[in-house]
Protein backbone atom coordinates (compact mmCIF):
# COMPACT_ATOMS: atom_id res chain seq x y z
CA UNK A 1 0.00 0.00 0.00
CA UNK A 2 0.92 3.50 -0.82
CA UNK A 3 1.46 5.92 2.22
CA UNK A 4 -0.50 8.45 3.04
CA UNK A 5 2.03 10.49 3.02
CA UNK A 6 2.87 10.45 -0.29
CA UNK A 7 -0.64 11.54 -0.96
CA UNK A 8 0.04 14.37 0.92
CA UNK A 9 3.25 15.61 -0.53
CA UNK A 10 1.30 15.32 -4.24
CA UNK A 11 -1.73 17.67 -2.90
CA UNK A 12 1.07 20.16 -1.77
CA UNK A 13 2.47 19.69 -5.31
CA UNK A 14 -0.18 20.25 -7.32
CA UNK A 15 -1.21 23.20 -4.94
CA UNK A 16 1.43 24.71 -5.43
CA UNK A 17 1.09 24.30 -9.40
CA UNK A 18 -2.12 25.82 -8.91
CA UNK A 19 -1.18 28.78 -7.46
CA UNK A 20 1.77 29.01 -10.18
CA UNK A 21 -0.60 28.81 -13.34
CA UNK A 22 -2.93 31.46 -11.55
CA UNK A 23 -0.58 34.03 -11.82
CA UNK A 24 1.68 32.68 -14.85
CA UNK A 25 -1.71 32.54 -17.34
CA UNK A 26 -3.33 35.17 -18.76
CA UNK A 27 -6.70 33.77 -19.93
CA UNK A 28 -9.52 33.50 -17.49
CA UNK A 29 -10.23 29.80 -18.11
CA UNK A 30 -6.75 28.75 -17.31
CA UNK A 31 -6.96 30.57 -14.44
CA UNK A 32 -10.38 29.47 -13.77
CA UNK A 33 -9.03 25.94 -14.13
CA UNK A 34 -6.03 26.44 -11.89
CA UNK A 35 -8.44 27.15 -9.05
CA UNK A 36 -9.76 24.14 -9.74
CA UNK A 37 -6.58 21.94 -9.56
CA UNK A 38 -6.24 23.74 -6.05
CA UNK A 39 -9.45 22.76 -4.89
CA UNK A 40 -8.69 19.59 -6.18
CA UNK A 41 -5.52 19.31 -4.15
CA UNK A 42 -7.33 20.33 -0.82
CA UNK A 43 -9.70 17.51 -1.39
CA UNK A 44 -6.85 15.21 -1.86
CA UNK A 45 -5.58 16.65 1.50
CA UNK A 46 -8.09 16.18 3.15
CA UNK A 47 -8.06 12.56 2.68
CA UNK A 48 -4.35 12.23 2.68
CA UNK A 49 -4.38 13.55 6.07
CA UNK A 50 -7.62 12.21 7.51
CA UNK A 51 -6.09 9.19 9.46
CA UNK A 52 -7.89 6.24 9.83
CA UNK A 53 -10.57 7.48 12.59
CA UNK A 54 -11.71 10.36 10.98
CA UNK A 55 -11.68 9.07 7.33
CA UNK A 56 -15.37 8.95 6.96
CA UNK A 57 -15.72 12.42 8.08
CA UNK A 58 -13.13 13.55 5.57
CA UNK A 59 -14.82 11.87 2.67
CA UNK A 60 -18.29 13.86 3.89
CA UNK A 61 -16.41 17.20 3.70
CA UNK A 62 -14.85 16.38 0.09
CA UNK A 63 -18.28 15.84 -1.28
CA UNK A 64 -19.18 19.05 0.23
CA UNK A 65 -16.28 20.98 -1.47
CA UNK A 66 -16.94 19.04 -4.66
CA UNK A 67 -20.36 20.32 -4.82
CA UNK A 68 -19.16 24.01 -3.83
CA UNK A 69 -16.25 23.24 -7.23
CA UNK A 70 -19.20 23.05 -9.09
CA UNK A 71 -21.29 25.83 -7.98
CA UNK A 72 -18.68 27.97 -8.76
CA UNK A 73 -17.98 26.23 -11.54
CA UNK A 74 -21.65 27.44 -12.90
CA UNK A 75 -21.44 31.03 -11.99
CA UNK A 76 -17.76 31.40 -13.15
CA UNK A 77 -18.26 29.83 -17.05
CA UNK A 78 -21.47 32.32 -16.72
CA UNK A 79 -19.35 35.11 -16.40
CA UNK A 80 -16.58 34.39 -18.37
CA UNK A 81 -19.58 34.02 -21.14
CA UNK A 82 -20.62 37.42 -20.20
CA UNK A 83 -17.46 38.85 -21.00
CA UNK A 84 -16.14 37.26 -23.73
CA UNK A 85 -19.77 38.01 -25.60
CA UNK A 86 -18.35 41.87 -24.76
CA UNK A 87 -15.13 41.60 -25.23
CA UNK A 88 -15.03 38.92 -27.83
CA UNK A 89 -11.73 38.01 -26.12
CA UNK A 90 -11.25 36.45 -22.55
CA UNK A 91 -7.27 37.56 -22.17
CA UNK A 92 -6.96 39.54 -18.48
CA UNK A 93 -4.95 42.29 -20.41
CA UNK A 94 -8.75 43.57 -22.10
CA UNK A 95 -9.94 44.14 -18.69
CA UNK A 96 -8.46 47.22 -17.67
CA UNK A 97 -11.55 49.68 -17.48
CA UNK A 98 -10.48 50.47 -13.59
CA UNK A 99 -7.70 51.72 -12.23
CA UNK A 100 -6.21 53.94 -9.35
CA UNK B 1 -37.44 23.03 19.22
CA UNK B 2 -35.85 20.30 17.68
CA UNK B 3 -32.57 21.07 15.47
CA UNK B 4 -34.87 20.85 11.81
CA UNK B 5 -37.26 23.65 13.96
CA UNK B 6 -33.94 25.78 14.49
CA UNK B 7 -33.65 26.08 10.78
CA UNK B 8 -36.69 27.72 10.42
CA UNK B 9 -35.40 31.26 10.59
CA UNK B 10 -32.84 30.37 7.64
CA UNK B 11 -35.53 28.31 5.78
CA UNK B 12 -37.83 31.13 5.62
CA UNK B 13 -34.76 33.26 3.90
CA UNK B 14 -33.94 30.84 1.03
CA UNK B 15 -37.84 30.09 0.86
CA UNK B 16 -38.28 33.91 -0.07
CA UNK B 17 -35.81 34.12 -2.33
CA UNK B 18 -37.04 30.82 -4.37
CA UNK B 19 -40.45 32.50 -4.21
CA UNK B 20 -38.93 35.90 -5.46
CA UNK B 21 -37.23 33.82 -8.13
CA UNK B 22 -40.21 32.20 -9.40
CA UNK B 23 -42.55 35.12 -8.70
CA UNK B 24 -39.76 37.29 -11.44
CA UNK B 25 -41.13 34.96 -14.23
CA UNK B 26 -44.59 35.71 -14.00
CA UNK B 27 -44.53 39.47 -12.74
CA UNK B 28 -45.50 42.31 -15.23
CA UNK B 29 -42.98 45.07 -15.19
CA UNK B 30 -44.46 47.56 -13.35
CA UNK B 31 -45.29 45.30 -10.55
CA UNK B 32 -42.03 44.22 -9.93
CA UNK B 33 -41.99 46.15 -6.64
CA UNK B 34 -44.01 43.37 -5.32
CA UNK B 35 -41.04 41.23 -5.27
CA UNK B 36 -39.49 43.59 -2.44
CA UNK B 37 -42.00 43.42 -0.38
CA UNK B 38 -41.82 39.67 -0.67
CA UNK B 39 -38.40 40.20 0.56
CA UNK B 40 -39.05 42.36 3.06
CA UNK B 41 -41.93 39.78 4.41
CA UNK B 42 -39.18 37.25 4.56
CA UNK B 43 -36.52 39.34 6.46
CA UNK B 44 -39.47 40.59 8.91
CA UNK B 45 -40.00 36.69 9.65
CA UNK B 46 -37.03 35.66 10.13
CA UNK B 47 -36.35 38.48 12.73
CA UNK B 48 -39.12 37.56 14.73
CA UNK B 49 -38.34 33.98 14.96
CA UNK B 50 -34.66 35.03 15.48
CA UNK B 51 -35.48 36.81 18.24
CA UNK B 52 -37.62 33.67 20.09
CA UNK B 53 -34.21 32.52 20.37
CA UNK B 54 -32.08 35.49 22.05
CA UNK B 55 -30.30 34.58 25.29
CA UNK B 56 -31.38 30.52 24.92
CA UNK B 57 -28.22 29.96 23.68
CA UNK B 58 -28.30 26.60 22.29
CA UNK B 59 -26.63 24.52 19.08
CA UNK B 60 -28.50 22.19 16.59
CA UNK B 61 -27.06 18.93 14.79
CA UNK B 62 -24.46 18.07 17.31
CA UNK B 63 -23.14 21.79 17.59
CA UNK B 64 -23.01 22.54 14.08
CA UNK B 65 -25.32 25.10 14.02
CA UNK B 66 -24.79 27.57 17.30
CA UNK B 67 -27.45 29.62 17.78
CA UNK B 68 -25.80 32.03 20.77
CA UNK B 69 -26.34 35.78 21.38
CA UNK B 70 -23.19 36.76 19.16
CA UNK B 71 -24.89 34.73 16.19
CA UNK B 72 -28.53 36.54 16.66
CA UNK B 73 -27.31 39.97 17.38
CA UNK B 74 -24.95 40.05 13.75
CA UNK B 75 -28.45 37.74 12.41
CA UNK B 76 -30.39 40.92 13.24
CA UNK B 77 -27.74 43.49 11.95
CA UNK B 78 -27.25 41.48 8.96
CA UNK B 79 -31.15 41.58 8.28
CA UNK B 80 -31.32 45.35 9.32
CA UNK B 81 -28.22 45.78 6.78
CA UNK B 82 -30.25 43.58 3.58
CA UNK B 83 -33.50 45.46 4.71
CA UNK B 84 -31.84 48.63 3.92
CA UNK B 85 -29.97 47.59 0.76
CA UNK B 86 -33.10 45.81 -0.56
CA UNK B 87 -34.88 49.50 -0.09
CA UNK B 88 -32.33 51.47 -1.34
CA UNK B 89 -32.21 49.58 -4.18
CA UNK B 90 -35.66 49.38 -5.56
CA UNK B 91 -35.74 52.64 -7.76
CA UNK B 92 -32.35 52.28 -8.65
CA UNK B 93 -32.51 48.61 -9.88
CA UNK B 94 -35.22 50.14 -12.20
CA UNK B 95 -33.60 53.71 -13.29
CA UNK B 96 -30.46 51.19 -14.09
CA UNK B 97 -32.26 48.74 -16.11
CA UNK B 98 -31.29 45.68 -14.29
CA UNK B 99 -33.02 42.60 -13.26
CA UNK B 100 -35.15 43.11 -9.92
CA UNK B 101 -35.64 39.68 -9.40
CA UNK B 102 -31.92 38.55 -9.56
CA UNK B 103 -31.22 41.40 -7.00
CA UNK B 104 -33.93 40.15 -4.34
CA UNK B 105 -33.24 36.94 -4.40
CA UNK B 106 -29.51 36.85 -4.80
CA UNK B 107 -29.56 39.52 -1.68
CA UNK B 108 -31.68 36.68 0.05
CA UNK B 109 -29.52 34.17 -0.65
CA UNK B 110 -26.09 36.20 0.07
CA UNK B 111 -27.81 36.91 3.62
CA UNK B 112 -28.67 33.01 4.42
CA UNK B 113 -24.84 32.81 3.44
CA UNK B 114 -23.87 35.20 6.50
CA UNK B 115 -26.27 33.20 8.50
CA UNK B 116 -24.75 30.14 7.83
CA UNK B 117 -21.16 31.88 8.65
CA UNK B 118 -22.23 33.19 11.82
CA UNK B 119 -23.71 30.86 13.52
CA UNK B 120 -21.30 28.38 13.29
CA UNK B 121 -18.16 27.20 15.41
CA UNK B 122 -17.28 24.55 12.84
CA UNK B 123 -14.91 25.56 9.78
CA UNK B 124 -16.39 23.61 7.12
CA UNK B 125 -19.88 24.39 8.13
CA UNK B 126 -18.30 28.68 8.24
CA UNK B 127 -16.88 27.55 5.13
CA UNK B 128 -19.83 26.44 2.98
CA UNK B 129 -21.29 29.65 4.69
CA UNK B 130 -19.23 31.82 2.96
CA UNK B 131 -19.08 30.16 -0.23
CA UNK B 132 -23.17 30.79 -0.43
CA UNK B 133 -22.44 33.91 0.21
CA UNK B 134 -19.46 34.41 -1.94
CA UNK B 135 -21.64 32.68 -5.20
CA UNK B 136 -24.45 35.28 -4.88
CA UNK B 137 -21.68 37.92 -4.70
CA UNK B 138 -20.16 37.34 -7.81
CA UNK B 139 -23.91 37.00 -9.57
CA UNK B 140 -24.77 40.18 -7.68
CA UNK B 141 -21.61 42.12 -8.84
CA UNK B 142 -22.31 41.70 -12.17
CA UNK B 143 -25.92 42.53 -12.19
CA UNK B 144 -25.99 45.22 -14.84
CA UNK B 145 -25.01 43.31 -17.20
CA UNK B 146 -24.77 45.70 -20.58
CA UNK B 147 -22.45 47.78 -18.13
CA UNK B 148 -18.78 46.65 -18.81
CA UNK B 149 -17.35 47.83 -15.43
CA UNK B 150 -20.03 45.55 -13.91
CA UNK B 151 -19.28 42.69 -15.80
CA UNK B 152 -15.25 43.26 -15.05
CA UNK B 153 -15.81 43.57 -11.19
CA UNK B 154 -18.13 40.35 -11.44
CA UNK B 155 -14.89 38.45 -13.04
CA UNK B 156 -12.49 39.93 -11.02
CA UNK B 157 -14.22 39.58 -7.94
CA UNK B 158 -15.16 35.64 -8.65
CA UNK B 159 -11.49 35.23 -9.74
CA UNK B 160 -10.05 36.65 -6.58
CA UNK B 161 -13.20 35.32 -4.77
CA UNK B 162 -12.61 31.59 -5.38
CA UNK B 163 -8.35 31.65 -5.30
CA UNK B 164 -9.04 32.66 -1.65
CA UNK B 165 -11.60 29.75 -1.17
CA UNK B 166 -8.87 27.45 -2.27
CA UNK B 167 -6.28 29.09 0.33
CA UNK B 168 -9.06 28.62 2.95
CA UNK B 169 -9.94 24.91 1.73
CA UNK B 170 -6.27 23.42 1.44
CA UNK B 171 -5.35 25.42 5.18
CA UNK B 172 -8.69 23.64 6.77
CA UNK B 173 -7.36 20.69 5.04
CA UNK B 174 -3.97 20.62 7.13
CA UNK B 175 -5.62 21.71 10.63
CA UNK B 176 -7.78 18.59 9.80
CA UNK B 177 -4.82 16.51 9.01
CA UNK B 178 -2.94 17.61 12.65
CA UNK B 179 -5.73 18.50 14.92
CA UNK B 180 -8.16 15.39 13.93
CA UNK B 181 -11.21 17.78 14.26
CA UNK B 182 -12.54 21.69 12.48
CA UNK B 183 -14.50 22.46 15.52
CA UNK B 184 -12.51 25.78 16.75
CA UNK B 185 -13.10 24.66 20.36
CA UNK B 186 -11.71 21.54 19.34
CA UNK B 187 -8.88 23.63 17.20
CA UNK B 188 -8.47 25.65 20.79
CA UNK B 189 -7.71 23.35 22.69
CA UNK B 190 -4.96 21.06 20.02
CA UNK B 191 -3.24 24.12 19.90
CA UNK B 192 -3.28 24.91 24.06
CA UNK B 193 -1.43 20.97 24.46
CA UNK B 194 1.71 22.01 21.82
CA UNK B 195 1.14 20.24 18.61
CA UNK B 196 2.87 17.27 17.34
CA UNK B 197 3.25 18.70 13.86
CA UNK B 198 4.19 22.41 15.09
CA UNK B 199 5.34 23.65 12.12
CA UNK B 200 2.37 22.01 9.62
CA UNK B 201 -0.45 22.88 11.72
CA UNK B 202 0.93 26.79 11.99
CA UNK B 203 1.12 26.72 8.26
CA UNK B 204 -2.65 25.35 7.93
CA UNK B 205 -3.84 28.08 10.37
CA UNK B 206 -1.88 30.69 8.70
CA UNK B 207 -3.69 29.68 4.75
CA UNK B 208 -7.11 29.66 6.65
CA UNK B 209 -6.05 32.88 8.24
CA UNK B 210 -4.93 34.28 4.87
CA UNK B 211 -8.10 32.87 3.10
CA UNK B 212 -10.67 35.06 5.44
CA UNK B 213 -7.86 38.24 4.51
CA UNK B 214 -8.67 38.13 0.94
CA UNK B 215 -12.55 37.66 1.87
CA UNK B 216 -12.51 41.06 4.47
CA UNK B 217 -9.91 42.83 2.22
CA UNK B 218 -6.87 43.21 4.41
CA UNK B 219 -4.00 45.03 2.64
CA UNK B 220 -1.81 43.29 1.19
CA UNK B 221 -5.34 41.00 -0.18
CA UNK B 222 -7.24 44.11 -1.11
CA UNK B 223 -6.09 44.34 -4.69
CA UNK B 224 -9.49 43.20 -5.62
CA UNK B 225 -11.93 45.21 -3.54
CA UNK B 226 -11.26 49.02 -5.28
CA UNK B 227 -12.25 47.53 -8.64
CA UNK B 228 -15.24 45.24 -7.74
CA UNK B 229 -16.66 47.73 -5.32
CA UNK B 230 -16.27 50.92 -8.21
CA UNK B 231 -17.76 48.60 -11.33
CA UNK B 232 -20.61 46.95 -9.32
CA UNK B 233 -24.40 48.44 -8.71
CA UNK B 234 -23.99 51.04 -6.03
CA UNK B 235 -26.51 49.41 -3.55
CA UNK B 236 -24.34 46.07 -4.16
CA UNK B 237 -21.46 47.94 -3.22
CA UNK B 238 -23.32 49.07 -0.03
CA UNK B 239 -24.19 45.55 0.76
CA UNK B 240 -20.36 44.07 0.20
CA UNK B 241 -19.02 46.93 2.52
CA UNK B 242 -21.11 46.11 5.13
CA UNK B 243 -22.50 42.39 4.89
CA UNK B 244 -19.19 39.56 4.16
CA UNK B 245 -16.94 42.25 5.90
CA UNK B 246 -18.95 41.76 9.36
CA UNK B 247 -19.49 38.31 8.94
CA UNK B 248 -15.48 37.29 8.41
CA UNK B 249 -14.54 39.30 11.49
CA UNK B 250 -17.03 37.54 13.29
CA UNK B 251 -15.42 34.52 12.21
CA UNK B 252 -12.21 36.14 13.27
CA UNK B 253 -12.83 36.91 16.80
CA UNK B 254 -14.84 33.18 17.47
CA UNK B 255 -11.75 31.61 16.28
CA UNK B 256 -8.49 34.16 17.34
CA UNK B 257 -9.58 35.82 20.41
CA UNK B 258 -8.99 32.42 22.77
CA UNK B 259 -6.44 31.56 20.81
CA UNK B 260 -4.47 34.73 21.64
CA UNK B 261 -4.27 33.46 25.29
CA UNK B 262 -2.54 30.40 25.19
CA UNK B 263 -2.69 28.64 22.12
CA UNK B 264 0.74 27.24 20.54
CA UNK B 265 2.37 29.79 18.50
CA UNK B 266 0.14 32.81 19.17
CA UNK B 267 2.88 34.94 19.32
CA UNK B 268 4.05 34.89 16.18
CA UNK B 269 0.69 34.78 14.22
CA UNK B 270 -0.19 37.89 16.60
CA UNK B 271 3.23 39.69 15.16
CA UNK B 272 1.65 38.87 11.71
CA UNK B 273 -2.04 40.58 11.99
CA UNK B 274 -0.58 43.30 14.04
CA UNK B 275 1.49 44.38 10.70
CA UNK B 276 -1.22 43.55 8.23
CA UNK B 277 -3.42 45.84 10.54
CA UNK B 278 -1.18 48.53 10.53
CA UNK B 279 -0.70 47.99 6.92
CA UNK B 280 -4.68 48.27 6.48
CA UNK B 281 -4.72 50.94 8.14
CA UNK B 282 -2.22 53.43 6.62
CA UNK B 283 -2.28 51.96 3.33
CA UNK B 284 -5.68 52.13 3.12
CA UNK B 285 -6.21 55.75 4.17
CA UNK B 286 -3.43 56.45 1.82
CA UNK B 287 -4.44 55.38 -1.73
CA UNK B 288 -7.66 56.77 -0.10
CA UNK B 289 -7.08 60.35 -0.88
CA UNK B 290 -6.18 60.52 -4.50
CA UNK B 291 -9.14 59.33 -5.47
CA UNK B 292 -11.45 61.28 -7.78
CA UNK B 293 -14.37 58.71 -7.37
CA UNK B 294 -16.51 58.58 -4.68
CA UNK B 295 -16.97 54.80 -5.26
CA UNK B 296 -13.57 53.98 -5.24
CA UNK B 297 -12.59 56.12 -2.15
CA UNK B 298 -15.35 54.66 0.02
CA UNK B 299 -13.44 51.46 -0.94
CA UNK B 300 -10.62 52.38 0.34
CA UNK B 301 -11.93 53.83 3.37
CA UNK B 302 -14.00 50.62 3.70
CA UNK B 303 -10.75 48.51 3.72
CA UNK B 304 -9.46 51.13 6.34
CA UNK B 305 -12.37 50.68 8.33
CA UNK B 306 -11.25 46.97 8.06
CA UNK B 307 -7.59 47.56 9.70
CA UNK B 308 -9.75 49.11 12.96
CA UNK B 309 -11.64 46.17 12.70
CA UNK B 310 -8.83 43.92 12.70
CA UNK B 311 -7.51 45.86 16.08
CA UNK B 312 -10.56 44.88 18.06
CA UNK B 313 -9.91 41.54 16.65
CA UNK B 314 -5.88 42.20 18.01
CA UNK B 315 -7.36 43.21 21.22
CA UNK B 316 -9.82 40.46 21.27
CA UNK B 317 -12.59 42.90 22.62
CA UNK B 318 -15.99 41.13 21.36
CA UNK B 319 -17.42 44.64 22.44
CA UNK B 320 -15.95 46.91 20.60
CA UNK B 321 -16.12 44.94 17.43
CA UNK B 322 -19.70 44.56 17.81
CA UNK B 323 -20.18 48.37 18.39
CA UNK B 324 -18.07 49.12 15.23
CA UNK B 325 -19.75 46.70 12.99
CA UNK B 326 -23.16 48.32 13.89
CA UNK B 327 -22.32 51.76 13.71
CA UNK B 328 -20.38 50.89 10.62
CA UNK B 329 -23.70 49.15 8.72
CA UNK B 330 -25.80 52.08 9.70
CA UNK B 331 -22.85 55.06 8.03
CA UNK B 332 -21.54 52.93 5.02
CA UNK B 333 -25.33 52.09 3.70
CA UNK B 334 -26.16 55.82 4.62
CA UNK B 335 -23.06 57.21 2.58
CA UNK B 336 -24.06 54.75 -0.28
CA UNK B 337 -27.40 55.18 0.10
CA UNK B 338 -26.44 59.37 -0.40
CA UNK B 339 -24.39 58.34 -3.70
CA UNK B 340 -27.97 56.47 -4.80
CA UNK B 341 -29.94 59.70 -4.31
CA UNK B 342 -27.33 61.28 -6.60
CA UNK B 343 -28.59 58.80 -9.58
CA UNK B 344 -30.49 59.72 -12.80
CA UNK B 345 -32.48 57.81 -15.33
CA UNK B 346 -29.36 55.48 -16.99
CA UNK B 347 -26.93 57.44 -14.79
CA UNK B 348 -24.60 57.48 -12.15
CA UNK B 349 -22.85 60.42 -10.68
CA UNK B 350 -19.90 59.55 -8.80
CA UNK B 351 -16.74 61.80 -9.69
CA UNK B 352 -15.99 64.21 -6.95
CA UNK B 353 -16.72 66.96 -10.08
CA UNK B 354 -20.08 66.19 -9.88
CA UNK B 355 -20.55 66.85 -6.54
CA UNK B 356 -19.44 70.79 -6.66
CA UNK B 357 -22.14 72.75 -5.67
CA UNK B 358 -24.82 69.80 -4.83
CA UNK B 359 -24.94 71.05 -0.80
CA UNK B 360 -26.84 74.29 -2.30
CA UNK B 361 -29.00 72.91 -5.32
CA UNK B 362 -29.72 69.85 -2.93
CA UNK B 363 -29.89 70.87 0.53
CA UNK B 364 -31.34 67.74 2.40
CA UNK B 365 -29.09 65.24 0.53
CA UNK B 366 -26.15 67.56 0.89
CA UNK B 367 -26.37 67.72 4.78
CA UNK B 368 -26.99 64.05 5.59
CA UNK B 369 -24.49 63.08 3.20
CA UNK B 370 -21.80 65.06 5.08
CA UNK B 371 -22.98 63.87 8.34
CA UNK B 372 -22.51 60.12 6.68
CA UNK B 373 -19.05 61.40 6.00
CA UNK B 374 -18.38 63.15 9.40
CA UNK B 375 -19.56 59.79 10.99
CA UNK B 376 -16.92 57.73 8.83
CA UNK B 377 -14.12 60.52 9.64
CA UNK B 378 -14.98 60.39 13.33
CA UNK B 379 -16.19 63.42 14.42
CA UNK B 380 -18.29 62.95 17.54
CA UNK B 381 -21.35 63.35 18.09
CA UNK B 382 -21.46 61.20 15.70
CA UNK B 383 -21.52 56.86 16.21
CA UNK B 384 -18.00 56.45 13.94
CA UNK B 385 -16.61 58.79 16.90
CA UNK B 386 -17.94 56.28 19.95
CA UNK B 387 -17.17 53.26 17.28
CA UNK B 388 -12.83 54.08 16.78
CA UNK B 389 -12.78 55.66 20.40
CA UNK B 390 -14.14 52.11 22.27
CA UNK B 391 -11.43 50.30 19.76
CA UNK B 392 -9.08 52.19 21.00
CA UNK B 393 -9.82 52.38 24.05
CA UNK B 394 -9.73 48.20 24.02
CA UNK B 395 -6.53 48.60 22.14
CA UNK B 396 -4.58 50.53 24.59
CA UNK B 397 -5.64 48.15 27.69
CA UNK B 398 -4.26 45.33 26.10
CA UNK B 399 -1.07 47.37 25.49
CA UNK B 400 -1.67 47.67 22.08
CA UNK B 401 -0.43 51.44 22.20
CA UNK B 402 1.89 51.67 19.24
CA UNK B 403 -0.59 50.02 16.78
CA UNK B 404 -3.35 52.82 18.15
CA UNK B 405 -0.87 55.17 17.89
CA UNK B 406 -0.53 54.25 13.62
CA UNK B 407 -4.49 53.98 13.97
CA UNK B 408 -5.13 57.23 14.92
CA UNK B 409 -2.70 59.12 12.52
CA UNK B 410 -4.31 56.78 9.60
CA UNK B 411 -7.49 57.99 10.80
CA UNK B 412 -6.50 61.90 11.12
CA UNK B 413 -5.38 61.40 7.03
CA UNK B 414 -8.66 59.99 6.47
CA UNK B 415 -10.23 63.33 7.60
CA UNK B 416 -8.64 64.46 4.49
CA UNK B 417 -10.31 62.87 1.99
CA UNK B 418 -13.60 62.78 3.63
CA UNK B 419 -13.88 66.47 4.25
CA UNK B 420 -12.45 66.66 0.89
CA UNK B 421 -16.18 65.98 -0.34
CA UNK B 422 -17.61 68.34 2.12
CA UNK B 423 -16.13 70.72 0.74
CA UNK B 424 -16.92 70.44 -2.61
CA UNK B 425 -20.31 70.16 -1.68
CA UNK B 426 -20.26 73.50 -0.49
CA UNK B 427 -17.33 75.33 -1.32
CA UNK B 428 -17.17 74.93 -5.12
CA UNK B 429 -19.92 76.34 -7.34
CA UNK B 430 -21.61 73.59 -9.90
CA UNK B 431 -19.57 72.66 -12.34
CA UNK B 432 -21.58 70.02 -14.21
CA UNK B 433 -25.21 69.52 -14.60
CA UNK B 434 -26.49 66.82 -12.79
CA UNK B 435 -29.47 65.87 -13.45
CA UNK B 436 -31.19 63.50 -10.87
CA UNK B 437 -34.63 61.46 -9.91
CA UNK B 438 -35.97 63.24 -7.09
CA UNK B 439 -38.86 60.93 -5.95
CA UNK B 440 -37.73 57.81 -4.24
CA UNK B 441 -39.48 56.82 -0.83
CA UNK B 442 -37.54 54.04 0.10
CA UNK B 443 -34.34 55.62 -0.21
CA UNK B 444 -35.39 58.62 1.83
CA UNK B 445 -36.76 56.33 4.21
CA UNK B 446 -33.20 54.23 4.66
CA UNK B 447 -31.62 57.46 4.39
CA UNK B 448 -33.69 58.95 7.51
CA UNK B 449 -33.06 55.72 9.71
CA UNK B 450 -29.77 55.60 9.04
CA UNK B 451 -28.94 58.86 9.98
CA UNK B 452 -31.14 58.00 13.38
CA UNK B 453 -28.73 55.14 13.57
CA UNK B 454 -25.70 57.14 13.35
CA UNK B 455 -26.61 59.89 15.77
CA UNK B 456 -28.33 57.51 18.26
CA UNK B 457 -25.51 55.13 18.80
CA UNK B 458 -22.99 58.17 19.15
CA UNK B 459 -25.21 60.14 21.81
CA UNK B 460 -27.28 57.26 23.29
CA UNK B 461 -25.24 54.32 22.78
CA UNK B 462 -26.57 52.31 25.63
CA UNK B 463 -29.30 50.34 24.21
CA UNK B 464 -27.38 49.41 22.51
CA UNK B 465 -24.37 48.52 24.13
CA UNK B 466 -26.48 46.75 26.56
CA UNK B 467 -27.86 44.35 23.61
CA UNK B 468 -23.78 43.88 22.85
CA UNK B 469 -22.77 43.17 26.28
CA UNK B 470 -25.43 40.55 26.27
CA UNK B 471 -24.00 38.98 23.42
CA UNK B 472 -20.30 39.29 24.01
CA UNK B 473 -21.05 37.65 26.98
CA UNK B 474 -22.08 34.40 25.12
CA UNK B 475 -18.90 35.07 23.15
CA UNK B 476 -16.20 32.34 24.67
Amino acid sequence: MIPPGYFFILSVVLFSLGIIAFFLKRDLITQFMAIEIMLNAANLAFLALAGSSNFLDAQVIVFFIITVAAAEAAIGLAIVLLIFRKKKTIKTETLNSMKG
Amino acid sequence: MNSFGATVPLLLIVGGALLVFLLEAFLKKENKNYLAYVSLFALIGCGILSAKAWNAGRSYFDGMLRLDNPALFLTFLFLIAVAFVILIGMKYISMQDANHGEFYGLLLLALSGLMIMVSSTNLIVIFLGLEVLSVSSYALAGLKRKDDKSSESAIKYFLMGSFASAFLVFGMAILFGTAQTLDISGLIAFFKTGPDNQVLSLVGFGLVLVGLAFKIAIVPFHMWAPDVYEGAPTPVTAFFSVGPKAAGFAVLIRLLAPYWNAGFGSAKLFAFLWALAALTTLVGSLIALRQKNIKRMLAYSSIANGGYMLIAVLAGDGTALLFFLTTYVFMSIGAFGSLIALTGNGREYNELEDFAGIGFKYPWIGAIFAVFLLSLAGFPPTGGFLAKFYVFVGAVRQGLTSLVLIAVLASLISVYYYLRIVVYMYMREPEREVSIELENPALYLVLFLSLYGVLQLGIFPGNVLYLIKQAVSALF
